[in-house]
């Protein structure tokens, strides 16, 4: 089993790509579309601006593949984001994945939202084997996917919003796995398990 | 605890009056739907509306205007004044409102009611109870009823009713304190009890929260600028963010500084062993501050940023010596989640800009030392050798305008006393900022970390010394901010 991390310029591929190594899980980063051909699931990781990042995987083809994939994908942090039909974040629309309009945090709240938070299950899945409800994972964002029909996990941050979401193959987490200790882990190394 | 806050409507404007009296209108503001706009803007979750003519009239008066604020506004809205039909409570229900509030009426006709909450669901049917000495009043609050209101809130419940507005008159635009006994009362029958009237401080805030009541709706206290709907939101959202606890680590030649021996840890001298060991132990990120002086220095902190990055799985910054955007993408990409920057911020403040464009906000820490020089609290650089003309608040917005994802905020004057953090300086900036605050300098004891986190509204506490020289392990300190009611990752 092969993992492809999509390289587009967005970040944190090197953490992802480390918590990979560390599970033994063999993966590759994928530079263009066409290199996901030969994954069998795939990681969109994420950190910057919704963006410059839509442009990137518009431009680079990634967009589309990603769209049609039916492959297991994890969106991770803005990767979760760009699931959405549009952002708030530099007006963007992104992949249309959910049909759910991504928001700025209001202005009661310090933005970024930065530190370790509480993530409460709504539904069962894979993704949570072993793992305890309302275990508490790292969030960097300033943008929240409100929850919907395709919320598995939720946090309370001022606001409910969707810290996981799936809808078909496509999963994704708000916080950032790789950078969430043991527990985050364990998620990625569930998600590499997915049939 | 959902905050409503309030608008009353007479002749078109937003007005108050003082316990419901008509004589005592005080305009606010001319345009409505400017200040429902504002509300929402600064983050409410529902506004409330109150049509004052319609009240006294028995009949809504101010369709026109509640409609405009409806087009304009994204939020839910509640309507109430004298909604006593059918024809106006659909008039609202199927024109985008919410939630429309019966006041009069269910106190006449419990039949109005039931049908309202076949046809519509009970959660948009509120019944505004108004109390006057324990008594229920009508029309505007021109009249009082002879009608106790815990026989009239066992006939509501016979009916289906599950949402309630409960407005203590003689409390109304006094700013004095909510009926707390009367909400918890009603909050315990199993009704979702919205508190109005008196509302008027923070603390009255949280007293309602910790009461588990629904909500509150404020008017004159915002009006008034007693209080900030800023404020009133934030202290009574439901937020399980923690506060962070992050040991710093000093590295000079790729080795840490400050002496340690730590029984289970062979080399603690080494900076990815001993980060590992704080990782294992709880710390919820951390930092490396380079410090080496030689010409050798980037490639020995890329190679440090690479084995932490390897091996630790928890958030970590690094600073030290950073001083152009190429700097902070080589140790990103080495696997660096933030980078701190703190003299060059000052010398070259488009630094903090460029690297927030090119990374995002979230990985640039601006670090900043102060000392305070008369009554003034001023910037330092350059390990604070050199005093620059930036006073702290004003230094620490402009960072926070130009980018900054945080700040780092040190107390020259506090560094190394163990007298505990600057608390005033901590109020000040975390007053001045919307983005998060590490406290350093000064923490000696658990107490001092309390103490920043809670009166000095900080996000995370940084130190050195008390986890280095082992007076606690960053277990014990957890447990015990914990135990003081703090929001803690255990």
């Amino acid at each position: 089993m092969k993992i492809a991390i999509i390289d587009y310029d967005a970040g944190n591929l090197r953490s992802v790509a480390n918590a990979l190594d560390l599970l033994q899980i063999e993966y590759f980063i994928a530079k263009q579309a066409n290199d996901l051909e030969a994954a069998d699931k795939i990681i969109l990781p994420g950190v910057g601006a919704a963006g410059s990042a839509m442009q990137k995987l518009i431009s680079s083809g990634f967009a589309e593949a990603i769209k049609q994939t039916k492959k297991p994908l994890l969106g991770i942090c803005l990767g979760l984001q760009l699931f959405a039909d549009f952002s708030e974040e530099e007006n963007t629309d992104c992949l249309g994945i959910i049909p759910e309009k991504v928001k700025l945090f209001p202005p009661f709240l310090k933005t970024p939202q930065m530190g370790w938070n509480q993530v409460n299950f709504t539904n069962k899945s894979p993704l949570f084997e072993e793992i305890p409800d309302a275990s508490y994972f790292y969030f960097v964002h300033s943008y929240y996917l409100p929850t919907s029909k395709y919320t598995l996990a939720q946090t309370d941050y001022g606001i409910t919003f969707s810290s996981v979401v799936q809808k078909d193959n496509f999963y994704a987490t708000q916080f950032h796995p790789e950078k969430s200790g043991e527990l985050g882990l364990k998620l990625l190394s569930n998600f590499c398990k997915l049939c | 605890m959902l905050i409503i806050p309030a608008i009353d409507l007479l002749n078109g404007r937003c007005v108050r009056l003082t316990k419901g009296d008509y004589a005592s209108e005080k305009i606010y503001a001319e345009n409505p739907t400017q200040q429902a706009l504002a509300f929402a803007q600064q983050g409410a979750a529902m506004i409330h509306i109150v049509d004052l003519d319609g009240a006294k009239a028995g009949k809504p008066c101010n369709q026109a205007v509640i409609l405009a604020i409806r087009k304009s506004l994204e939020i839910p809205m509640q309507v109430g004044g004298g909604i006593r039909t059918l024809s106006a409570a659909q008039f609202y229900l199927e024109n985008g409102i919410e939630r429309i509030i019966i006041g009069t009426k269910a106190l006449e006709d419990l039949d109005f009611l039931n049908r309202l909450i076949a046809q519509f669901s009970a959660k948009r049917i509120v019944v505004g109870m108004d109390l006057r000495e324990g008594k229920v009043a009508t029309q505007g609050w021109l009249k009082t009823s002879d009608q106790g209101y815990r026989e009239f809130l066992q006939d509501l419940k016979k009916v289906g009713v599950s949402e309630l507005v409960v407005t203590d008159i003689e409390k109304d635009g006094m700013l004095t304190e909510p009926n707390y006994a009367l909400m918890e009362e009603i909050s315990k029958l199993g009704f979702n009890v919205v508190a109005s009237g008196g509302v008027s401080s923070l603390p009255a805030l949280q007293k309602l929260k910790a009461l588990n009541v629904f909500g509150a709706i404020i008017g004159k206290a915002l009006y008034e600028e007693k209080i900030t709907l800023k404020n009133a939101l934030r202290i009574t959202a439901k937020n399980t963010l923690t506060k962070r606890i992050i040991p710093c680590l000093d590295v000079k030649n790729g080795r840490t500084v400050k002496g340690i021996n730590f029984e289970n840890l062979r080399d603690a001298g080494d900076p990815v062993a001993l980060g590992k060991y704080y990782a294992e132990e709880g710390a919820d990120e951390l930092v490396f501050l380079d410090i080496t002086a030689s010409k050798e220095k980037r490639k020995t902190v890329k190679e440090l940023v690479s084995r932490v990055a390897q091996e630790i799985f928890i958030p970590f910054t690094v600073g030290g010596g950073i001083e152009t955007t190429e700097d902070i993408r080589e140790l990103l990409q080495a696997g660096a989640d933030k980078i701190s920057i703190n003299t060059i911020a000052v010398k070259n403040p488009k630094l903090i800009t460029e690297g927030a464009k090119a990374f995002g906000s979230q990985c640039m820490v601006v670090a900043i030392d102060v000392k305070k020089i008369g009554d003034t609290y001023k910037v330092f650089i350059k390990g604070g050798s050199e005093e620059t003309t930036w006073e702290a608040i004003a230094w620490a917005k402009e960072v926070e305008k130009l980018g900054a994802g945080e700040i780092l905020l040190t107390s020259m004057d506090r560094d190394g006393t163990k007298a505990g953090y600057d608390i005033e300086l901590l109020q000040q900036i975390t007053a001045a900022v919307n983005i998060p605050v590490i406290a350093s300098g000064g923490a000696g004891s658990q107490e001092d970390l309390l103490a920043g986190l809670r009166e000095g509204n900080a996000d995370a506490v940084l130190a050195a010394s008390i986890f280095h020289f082992k007076k606690y392990t960053i277990r014990e300190v957890k447990q015990f901010l914990s135990s003081h009611n703090l929001p803690i990752r255990i």
